[in-house]
């Protein structure tokens, strides 16, 4: 087997050609910095076994960042018979500085001259056989983006670089240093398929890593640099680094030749408006604007299409569970609807993320994502955050709505260790999309008026409660993490490729998906348990039962004289009518057409052909029978429902709840909220869930808005306090399993579940104490609390933190 | 730091679309590495692109490559007026 490793500058189209070669589909993005693992994959080819890993992005071999450290372990990884170095044929002069690393390696390196379209656009003329013979390896033209790649001469190129053991490595002339290079070559014993020199060469550069491998200490090394810098007045990094260039220079003079030198590009053109001083800010806010609408908006009226599909799936499942027994559900059709409805609550956004996440692939493939950090850093700074966070917040949904899940996990790139941290943390005060449900329950229950208001407080407040939290969180907690500086390439403008932006966007939505098919499934089996047990007591089930055959006797009165009775002159076939009457009904609101109500019918009767006339009556008798089974069913509905609130009142959640009930009155939260909040940890959706269950009459004529408004229990200001906690409620389940995998600690983990808890539950107790006591409505509670979030923004911009950004050293 | 001469300059001082030659890096450590690697070096040309919106950070021209730098880290470059 052939081990070959995929090394190159950030940027120059590692992953594009990784995927071409593998046919695995590796995150590519227009940003330096998207690949921070390696990734491997194994392929055959012509009867040749190869391993290929695909690396981050290095511009050098130093050890200071997580990306370079996965780079140089490979590289030095003793099993790697060939390097192949992608190179970004528009760039070439840079990215030469990294090909003589790679060549004083002493290993088999293929060149694969990537993004030739580019080079061609500006007018490159590359000798690339001259470009071969100086450096002494084969280089194969590509543009990894077109169809096809030129996949077989690359392998091929690769299984006969594989054949050949190099003699003499590549040499660069270190000129005073050379010396000292072959005295620490001497010193080396350790025994290894990579050149001496340039483990000498890396040793003198005081690399930890080399220096721990070839056993030679610090101090000796520290000697010999003082030692030159006393004779020659040379500094080793800045030394080699211009040696290198000056080479790369040589090389670069010779191969290619610049057509046109004043070429002012395509990318410094659109940059000249899209990064204008006056320009910046409203380009964004239309950008912004505009995935609000192409995404939210007509995601949503998307889902009017696509919600149907869910529910007839959901009848179709209902229909494979055993029906239940009039008022007395089988815990397994409980069970089964239960776990339906999570699910499908949760599938429900995939038109909307799918929308969203494709709109964001795109601007990640034109190459905005770089930009926007270059506009944003000033402000993410000033708390504490990062350039780099945006695209994690952005995912998150600071734009118009998101998923925390897909948007922690784009915070691997952040080379800033604190940033990072305090982005991971952050992100989760997002407008995760799943909440909306909830708010417009609310909104529609208690602020039919105000409700877009209310809206533009809710989503545009979580930025300020994240950058609040950022700055808290980096001035204490997170104080002595270690900070990176803010160096980025903004890379050339790309076009984006259709498949690229259609395969990341449903990556993202798979991965989105995935999130919904375990854990959250997983947490809606332990809240089913926690809400169905104990369950009803003895005395209450009696109560229920002796109802139950009220309502039969009264159904059998009406019916005793029909032609029809003996169809429904037993219990068990009162109930299979009941239950034919409610499956009927559920399939038939589905059923749009005239003929898809035909074809319904038929199924109906054929299956069964003695009740379904009286469900759909065509004679006077059967309708009476139909007008009694209505009855009936909407007096057994709510027995079933009141059954079900029994049981949630008994249980253990329920419990729970009312236990906390002391502390939570403070914020106008009772044992029923609290339940819904709890079960809210699953998943926001269940939220809704559950409150609206628990306030479901019955009265099947309302909306769940009508009946919790007309409750009375509650006043906007109560509600205006559940939104409040709703912003900053704890992130989901599948969200603290990203924090632990992204941080790697439990602290983090319990910290971000904690704190935004507990900050919740103060905030709502404070804003509703303060609203009660100077008579404010709900609206001015919510305004309120907006401008006092604003207001603490404002002033924490304004106070200068001691370690703002990079520390660095004094220039001379 | 001392101000020698009139003609010192430092990276963020250029003003815009104005050229530059680095003379000397005075960072540390991993920046240090990480400018280098980017083609920071003593002789380099580069030009001051623009300013970030709120003025923090720049962006320039070095070696065909468009870069941003935050101003912290510019006024470690001394360069010299080209
Ligand atoms: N025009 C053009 N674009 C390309 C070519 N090859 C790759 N790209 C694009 O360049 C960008 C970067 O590609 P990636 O494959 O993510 O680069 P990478 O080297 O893996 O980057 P890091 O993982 O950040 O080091 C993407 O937007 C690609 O679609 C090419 O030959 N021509
Ligand atoms: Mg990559």
């Amino acid at each position: 087997m052939i081990k070959v490793v995929l090394a190159g500058q950030p940027n120059s189209g590692k992953s594009t050609i990784f995927n071409v070669l593998s046919g695995v589909n590796q995150h590519v993005a227009n940003y330096p910095g998207v690949t921070v693992d390696k990734k491997s994959a194994t392929l055959k080819f012509q009867g040749e076994q190869f391993e290929i890993v695909d690396l981050p992005g290095t511009y050098s071999f130093s050890t200071y960042s997580l990306e370079e450290m996965v780079a140089k372990n490979f590289l030095l990884d003793e099993g790697t018979d060939v390097i192949v170095n992608v190179v970004d044929a528009s760039n070439l002069r840079r990215n030469l500085y990294l090909t003589f690393q790679l060549l004083e390696l002493g290993k088999p390196i293929v060149m694969i001259l990537n993004m030739m379209d580019v080079a061609e656009r500006r007018e490159l003329e590359i000798d690339v056989d001259r470009l071969s013979e100086m450096l002494n390896i084969p280089i194969i033209e590509t543009v990894g983006t077109k169809r096809g790649g030129k996949k077989k001469e690359i392998l091929n190129a690769i299984s006969r670089a594989g054949k050949i053991t190099i003699a003499e490595p590549f040499k660069i002339d270190y000129m005073e240093f050379e010396s000292f290079i072959s005295k620490i070559e001497k010193m080396i014993t350790y025994d290894s398929t990579i050149s001496k020199r340039w483990l000498a060469i890396k040793a003198l550069e005081a690399d930890k890593v080399i220096l721990d491998k070839v056993n030679i200490d610090k101090d000796t090394i520290k000697d010999m640099t003082s030692s030159i810098h006393a004779k020659h007045d040379l500094d080793v990094d800045q030394t080699f680094a211009r040696v290198r260039y000056d080479s790369a220079d040589v090389v670069y003079h010779k191969c290619v030749k610049e057509k046109n030198k004043n070429l002012d590009t395509l990318t410094a053109k659109a940059d000249r408006i899209i990064l204008n001083k006056w320009l910046a800010f409203p380009v964004l806010g239309f950008i912004i604007y505009l995935i609000y609408q192409l995404s939210i908006v007509w995601g949503y009226k998307l889902t009017n299409y696509t919600w149907p599909l869910l529910a007839t799936l959901k009848n179709w499942v209902v229909t494979l569970l055993p029906p239940p027994d009039l008022h007395n559900v089988p815990m397994m059709t409980d069970f089964g609807i239960w776990m339906v409805n999570s699910a499908i609550a949760l599938l429900n956004y995939v038109p909307i993320f799918f929308i969203l996440f494709a709109l964001i692939a795109i601007l990640e493939d034109v190459g905005y994502m770089p930009r926007m950090a270059f506009i944003l850093d000033r402000i993410f700074r000033k708390f504490g955050l990062h350039g780099q966070s945006t695209l994690p917040l952005v995912l998150g949904g600071a734009f118009v709505g998101g998923c925390a899940v897909p948007g922690i996990m784009a915070t691997k790139g952040i080379a800033d260790d604190r940033a990072r941290l305090a982005t991971i943390l952050t992100v989760p005060y997002m407008n995760c999309l799943a909440k909306v449900p909830f708010y417009t329950l609310l909104l529609g229950a208690f602020f039919k008026e105000d409700m877009g208001l209310m809206m533009f407080f809710i989503s545009t407040v979580t930025l300020f409660i994240a950058l609040i939290v950022a700055r808290l969180t980096t001035s204490t907690v997170l104080q002595n993490r270690e900070t990176a500086p803010f160096i980025m390439e903004l890379p050339p403008y790309h076009l984006p490729t259709f498949s690229g932006v259609l395969l990341r966007a449903s990556q993202r939505v798979w991965l989105y998906i995935k999130k919904v098919m375990t854990i959250v499934l997983a947490v809606a089996v332990v809240l089913f348990v926690l809400l169905q047990f104990p369950g009803v007591s003895t005395e209450k089930k009696a109560e229920f039962s002796q109802q139950m055959n009220k309502a039969l006797s009264q159904f059998d009165k009406k019916v005793q004289n029909n032609k029809y009775y003996t169809h429904v002159d037993e219990v068990s076939e009162v109930s299979a009518l009941i239950n034919l009457y409610d499956s009927y009904k559920a399939q038939r609101m589905l059923a749009g057409s005239k003929s898809a109500v035909a074809s319904l019918d038929a199924a109906f009767l054929a299956k069964s052909p003695k009740l379904f006339p009286l469900v759909r009556p065509q004679d006077k008798e059967a309708k009476k029978v139909s007008k009694a089974t209505r009855k009936l069913s909407k007096a057994n509905k709510k027995l079933q429902i009141e059954t079900k609130n029994e049981k949630i009142t008994n249980s253990f959640l329920g419990m729970f709840g009312r236990a906390l009930e002391p502390l939570t009155q403070y914020a106008g939260f009772d044992w029923r909220v609290n339940v819904a909040f709890l079960s809210s940890f699953a998943a926001r959706e269940s939220a809704v869930a559950t409150l609206g269950s628990i306030y479901e009459k019955g009265k099947s004529n309302l909306s769940p808005e009508e009946s919790l408004a007309q409750d009375g229990t509650y006043t906007p200001i109560h509600a205006a306090s559940m939104l409040l906690f709703m912003i900053l409620t704890p992130p989901c389940i599948a969200t603290m399993v990203v924090v632990k995998l992204q941080t790697n600690s439990y602290r983090w983990m319990l910290f971000a579940i904690f704190f935004p808890t507990a900050l919740g539950v103060v905030l709502s107790v404070l804003f509703f104490t303060l609203a009660l006591k100077f008579n404010w409505s709900g609206v001015d509670m919510m305004r309120n609390f907006y401008l006092s979030a604003a207001t603490l923004t404002f002033v924490l911009s304004l106070i200068k933190t001691k370690q703002s950004g990079w520390q660095v050293g004094k220039s001379q | 730091m001392t101000q020698t001469t009139e003609a010192t300059l430092y990276l963020c001082d250029l003003k815009q679309n104005q050229k530059g030659i680095i003379q000397h890096c005075a960072a540390q450590g991993m920046l240090k590495q990480k400018l280098l690697s980017m083609g920071f070096i003593p002789g380099a040309e580069i030009t001051m692109l623009r300013n970030a919106p709120l003025r923090d950070p720049i962006e320039i021209g070095i070696h065909n490559c468009l870069v941003t730098i935050r101003r912290s880290e510019a006024a470690l470059l001394k360069v010299e007026a080209a």
